[in-house]
């Protein structure tokens, strides 16, 4: 790189204002010495000028009728819907939570169901045939009932945690931590984008995730027990 | 007026159309469309063509409808919708995937691509000429020269480092040169 090639890299910074005021003095001492430098600005200098000044013009036809159309679409802040993917992360998180709801309901450990160890693929594909308990109800996935099946597997782990040797059980506390903190981050996402999907699928899996790690330790205590 | 119990000083600032429009009201907020449609319809057109721009136009102020609701006329309307606008953008191009090597810092796929030689109808269509810039510094120059978004904002907003903004820019710069006209 020659020197006038330097000089003439920080010509847009130049005219930006950003050079500090050691590096404006010597490139405007170059400057005074080399038209090609100075040629250069000058047609910057245009280009800037001419792009701040370019108008705005409307669409060529009319599109308010395309929008008109969507804005049945509107969704309110705390209501979430869900694409394909989304459903299919859902259908597992509806299994757990539903495992933990007729866990509470039968008062005693079972098992978890095949179903909830399965890819989110497996468990749409076994809910479509029907291979889930029919014993149990489907529940929602309002936070309450979220809430209600992680307080209950947090009780079942807490009872039979004197089962577990302690390095298991640092190394829940330490998951469940991270789990929580992620949860956090991701619930602040979804109320900050509300219409974000990604953000709403990615809450409705680290939701699975603690689910699914308070139901493995809690059936690991509860095997032990 | 406020859209749900705000204090005095959002109560000050804020458009009666865009709290109506918050409250459902589809006339009002068809007034803020046509106030404000060819601003944003300028701004897609320059980051994803003319193809692109009527669809993400409309999905801007679908977009909007459904998030004015969060509105708190802590900054002007126009300016929270350009935002907004500009969000749904750089989210578009990147679900196109264009140009997957446009942020890397060595600036080799800029240098790569060039802008076809000035001809004399291109010479007079600065516009077009944005369009035919290499995508990341198509970018760049539009939020920066043409909407006034600062290089820290940019990187923010792409993902990328303000250093690269400034490389990126200054190559775009020195490309749309040859459009100047006479």
């Amino acid at each position: 790189m020659t020197m006038q090639d330097a000089w003439t890299d920080r010509l847009s910074e130049y005219l930006d204002d950003e050079l500090d005021a050691g590096e404006r003095r010597e490139l405007e001492a170059h400057l005074a010495g080399c038209a090609a430098c100075t040629g250069t600005l000058g047609e910057l200098t245009r280009v800037v000028d001419r792009a701040r000044t370019l108008g705005s013009a409307p669409p060529r036809e009319d599109l308010w009728n395309g929008v008109a159309a969507r804005l049945g679409e509107r969704r309110e802040p705390w209501r979430v819907s869900f694409t394909l993917p989304q459903l299919a992360a859902a259908s597992v998180l509806l299994a757990v939570v539903s495992g933990g709801a007729a866990w509470r309901l039968q008062t005693a450990w079972r098992p978890a169901p095949a179903a909830v160890a399965r890819t989110a693929e497996s468990t749409v594909a076994a809910a479509v045939d029907s291979q889930i308990d029919p014993r149990i109800e489907p529940v929602g996935l309002v936070d309450a009932q979220y809430d209600s099946a992680v307080a209950d597997l947090q009780r079942a782990l807490d009872k039979g945690r004197g089962h577990l040797d302690p390095a298991t059980i640092t190394l829940v506390r330490q998951n469940l931590t991270i789990i929580d903190r992620a949860l956090e981050q991701a619930r602040q996402a979804v109320v900050d984008d509300p219409g974000n999907s990604y953000l709403t699928s990615h809450l409705v899996e680290t939701r699975r995730r603690k689910l699914d790690l308070l139901r493995r330790a809690a059936a690991l205590a509860g095997e032990t027990n | 007026m406020a859209l749900t119990g705000e204090g005095p000083r959002v109560q000050a600032v804020l458009d009666p159309d865009v709290a109506l429009a918050a409250r459902g009201d589809s006339s009002a907020f068809e007034r803020l469309y046509r106030l404000h449609v060819a601003r944003i319809h300028s701004l897609a057109r320059r980051m994803l063509g003319t193809h692109e721009a009527d669809e993400v136009t409309q999905d801007i102020f679908v977009r909007t409808w459904q998030k004015l609701g969060q509105f708190r006329g802590e900054s002007a309307f126009g300016t929270w919708l350009h935002r907004l606008a500009v969000n749904v953008v750089i989210e578009r191009r990147r679900s196109f995937a264009i140009a997957r090597e446009r942020w890397s810092d060595d600036d080799s796929a800029l240098d790569r691509a060039t802008v076809p030689p000035a001809r004399t109808d291109l010479a007079v269509d600065f516009e077009g000429a944005i369009a035919q810039l290499p995508p990341g510094a198509c970018e760049i120059f539009v939020l920066h020269d043409v909407e006034g978004y600062k290089h820290r904002e940019i990187a923010v907003l792409l993902g990328i480092t303000a250093g690269t903004s400034k490389r990126q820019l200054h190559r775009a710069r020195l490309l749309m040169r040859k459009h100047l006209g006479s």
